[in-house]
């Protein structure tokens, strides 16, 4: 018994160097797929029930919270959501949908969070890190807010979740109740000053953005909001689509060709439980598959590896590690573990 | 996490990112003895900085009534709470070790958690988010004593004598402590908050935030706060214009900030203080903070044991129960009360420096004055000095004069009534 966890002890250590050692990017799976029908008329951009949506076959997709990067959430709420995606010659659109108890669309008060949902695309073809990208490989991520969505409405401001508020005056402001866009001096609402999405009347409830690694999430800029989309909540259920032209330009967009397969990945927030940043629940990669163009697949293949442990790196393709070093580093590590792994066994801890 | 050197705490603590240490510090000293609530600070911070939609319950400054009164409410009980918690969850107690003495240790070492070793599983810092009712009333509990043991009517049988009083309040002026090792920074998933290498000042990147609201949740002191305008979250500034001197009065040297150079009571100092590449203070006692913090050692961290190693520093009220004050501001509490009570020459000189001027004084000098006074502190005999402290600004130019007695003026006779 105990020979046996040592084993699988060193080996789950090894097999983790060994993979960082040859540069392969951990916990990649091919999944499912999801098969974008082919239709000819224009694509029900904001109904979310219209009956096209019924030539594409559903695929769910099953969730998971987030547990590899802090802040980790342990806990999170959307187990799966059912993908269904849609395209004629210009264009490509994705509906998701998801169960939701409560309607989380505001983010105006300080315990306020919102409901989101996002798909992500590696940029290129490489085979890249399901977690927001690595260094030197770069994914899209198209996220819907709900927020958003009802701000295309109607901003929601200070007077929405207070709506008995009472103020004498704010300076530099063109009305009486602003909103960020409505001051004469910009810099006293300094978010809309800088160019943050976040303060800026909404052109899209979907945010176009480019990853390549924790920590590097960054919109792009407003003449960069490519992508469409419109969301609706009834019965318990998010209903979301993304809408998107099929070619684009700049480097941080996915641009696609339907003659290819195309790795997609899903993430969903509930705001309830204060769901927000890496504190979500993600899917793996699955793949998007045009319905009736795919001549070959030529799916950028990714080596299926079994997690074993949550030992996910960043690795940094175009750096080939120094083989000696690391061959010195790996002999020195494995020669430590199993040194470890002895001393525990003489003082009778392993278990 | 890596590890840095705590020197308020006497001992290296884990924190996500290596040191790296600014070349210059914004560092401030409230006399809390002083303070006599009237809110100017507050209001000039709010007149500056916060009156925009959306930042209606924002207090970047803001004093509040201790024990009770709290903005957000309860925010230091809240989190002293959770720290406990973490602690008697792991079978610890949080005492400091006064056998570790020296510059790297000068309130001795802290063995407790701070707020990233408590922290939960997979979250780099321990902390909560008050919603918005906490946020409201910014001065509840303003004025409100602790209550009064007396008899049965209420009277007390002995009378009410320092050192410390029956019953007691005080104010505790407060903003963001621009923090050596900021919680906020460790939270943020997105770093887009940032310490400056010129003066460490904390800023939040309004282009980068997302408003996630993880520094709301980290910063123990409860000093980043979320616009709901926006979409993100704000945080005190340091009046960096002022500390740049970019401002027009400041004839191009480093100002004090809104709340500091408002103060009526006269009760704060700002500056900058240098940083040594290790992050200790460098050596320099003509530094008028420098003086109080390091020499006299009468200014002391608000809540040490959080971790982020603050960089505002309080002269402890000394009519305040000890033990209240030594979990506010650690064990240097004692040996504060007593060099504040009975200044030694040269303190006595630098707390008349407190608001002369509005440019921040980096160096001062002391011109011998006579024995004025004299008189027993505690039992012991103390001599007062009318010496003469003289401040200099950033440039080495004079900026303030002052002796210890308050010259007197009276007007002749003939223009008794003049204005």
């Amino acid at each position: 018994m105990h020979k046996r966890n040592i084993v699988l002890f060193v080996g789950i250590v090894l097999g983790a160097l060994a993979l960082l050692f040859f540069n392969i990017p951990i916990a990649s799976s091919q999944g499912a797929t999801l098969v974008a029908a082919r239709v000819t008329e224009p694509l029900p951009l904001k109904d979310p029930t219209a009956a096209l949506w019924q030539t594409a076959t559903p695929l769910e997709v099953p969730l998971s919270a987030q547990a590899v990067a802090a802040p980790v959430l342990l806990e999170t709420n959307v187990k799966a959501v059912t993908a269904r995606a849609l395209y004629n010659d210009s264009q490509l659109a994705i509906l998701v949908e998801w169960n939701d108890t409560t309607q989380n669309d505001s983010m105006v008060r300080v315990q306020d969070f919102r409901d989101a949902v996002a798909v992500q695309f590696p940029i290129g073809d490489q085979p890249l890190f399901i977690c927001m990208g690595q260094v030197g490989g770069n994914v899209n991520i198209w996220q819907w807010k709900a927020d958003w969505q009802k701000d295309s409405t109607a901003w929601q401001d200070m007077q929405t979740a207070y709506p008995n508020m009472n103020v004498d005056q704010y300076p530099f402001a063109r009305v009486a109740m602003p909103a960020p866009s409505e001051y004469d001096d910009p810099n006293y609402v300094p978010a809309f000053a800088a160019n943050n999405l976040f303060a800026m009347p909404r052109v899209s409830p979907v945010e176009n953005l480019v990853a390549g690694g924790y920590g590097t999430l960054t919109s792009q800029p407003p003449a960069g909001q490519i992508v469409g989309g419109f969301g609706a909540w009834d019965n318990n259920t998010w209903r979301v689509i993304f809408t998107r032209d099929l070619a684009t330009t700049g480097a941080d967009n996915v641009s696609f060709d339907p003659a290819k397969l195309y790795p997609i990945a899903f993430a969903a927030w509930d705001g309830a439980n204060g769901e927000r940043n890496g504190q979500k629940s993600a899917s793996q990669w699955a793949n998007l598959q045009f319905e009736g163009a795919v001549a070959q697949a030529t799916q950028p293949t990714s080596p299926e590896v079994t997690v074993t442990e949550p030992a996910m790196r960043i690795v940094e393709p175009g750096t080939p590690p120094d083989t000696t070093s690391t061959l010195v580093v790996f002999i020195i590590l494995g020669g430590l573990t199993l040194l470890a792994a002895l001393v525990l066994k003489a003082r009778g801890n392993w278990e | 996490m890596a590890e840095v050197y705590n020197w308020q705490l006497g001992r290296k603590m884990p924190y996500p990112f290596p040191e790296a240490h600014p070349q210059k510090q914004f560092a401030a000293v409230f006399n809390i003895n002083r303070c006599i609530g009237c809110q100017t600070c507050t209001g000039a911070c709010k007149a500056t900085w916060t009156f925009s939609k959306g930042q209606e319950y924002m207090w970047w400054n803001n004093v509040e009534s201790k024990p009770y009164g709290g903005y957000p409410q309860q925010w230091d009980i809240r989190i002293l709470e959770q720290l406990d918690a973490a602690q008697q969850a792991a079978g610890t107690t949080a005492t400091w070790d006064s056998t570790v003495t020296g510059d790297a240790a000068p309130y001795g070492a802290y063995n407790g958690m701070t707020i990233f070793e408590a922290a939960p599983q997979m979250q780099n810092v321990l902390g909560y988010l008050p919603p918005d009712t906490e946020w409201r009333a910014p001065n509840f509990y303003e004025d409100t004593s602790t209550a009064y043991k007396g008899d049965d009517l209420g009277i007390s049988t002995e009378g009410a004598s320092l050192p410390e009083h029956q019953t007691w309040f005080f104010y505790l002026q407060r903003l963001c402590n621009h923090c050596t090792y900021p919680g906020c920074l460790a939270a943020c998933p997105r770093q887009a908050i940032y310490k400056r290498p010129e003066d460490g000042i904390v800023l939040i990147d309004q282009a980068r935030c997302r408003g996630y609201r993880k520094c709301v949740e980290a910063c123990p002191y409860k000093k980043s706060m979320f616009r709901g305008t926006t979409r993100t979250s704000e945080k005190c500034v340091a009046c960096y214009p002022r500390v740049e001197g970019a401002d027009p009065l400041s004839d191009g040297v480093p100002m004090e900030t809104r709340c500091m150079a408002v103060c009526p009571g006269k009760i704060r100092m700002n500056g900058l203080v240098d940083i040594a590449a290790d992050g200790s203070w460098v050596e320099n006692p003509k530094h008028p903070l420098y003086h109080l913090v390091k020499v006299e050692k009468v200014a002391l961290p608000l809540y040490p044991q959080f971790g982020t190693e603050p960089n505002i520093y309080y002269i402890p009220p000394r009519w305040a129960p000890r033990p209240y004050l030594r979990q506010m501001f650690g064990p240097g509490v004692d040996e504060a009360i007593a060099r504040y009570a009975a200044p030694s020459r040269e303190l006595l000189a630098v707390l008349q420096l407190f608001r002369a001027t509005q440019k921040m004084i980096f160096r001062f000098e002391i011109e011998a004055g006579p024995l004025v006074h004299e008189v027993p502190v505690n039992g012991k005999p103390w001599q007062m000095y009318n010496d003469t402290v003289i401040g200099f600004d950033a440039k080495d130019r004079e900026v303030a004069r002052l002796s210890v007695v308050e010259p007197v003026h009276e007007r002749p006779t003939a223009r008794l009534n003049s204005i």
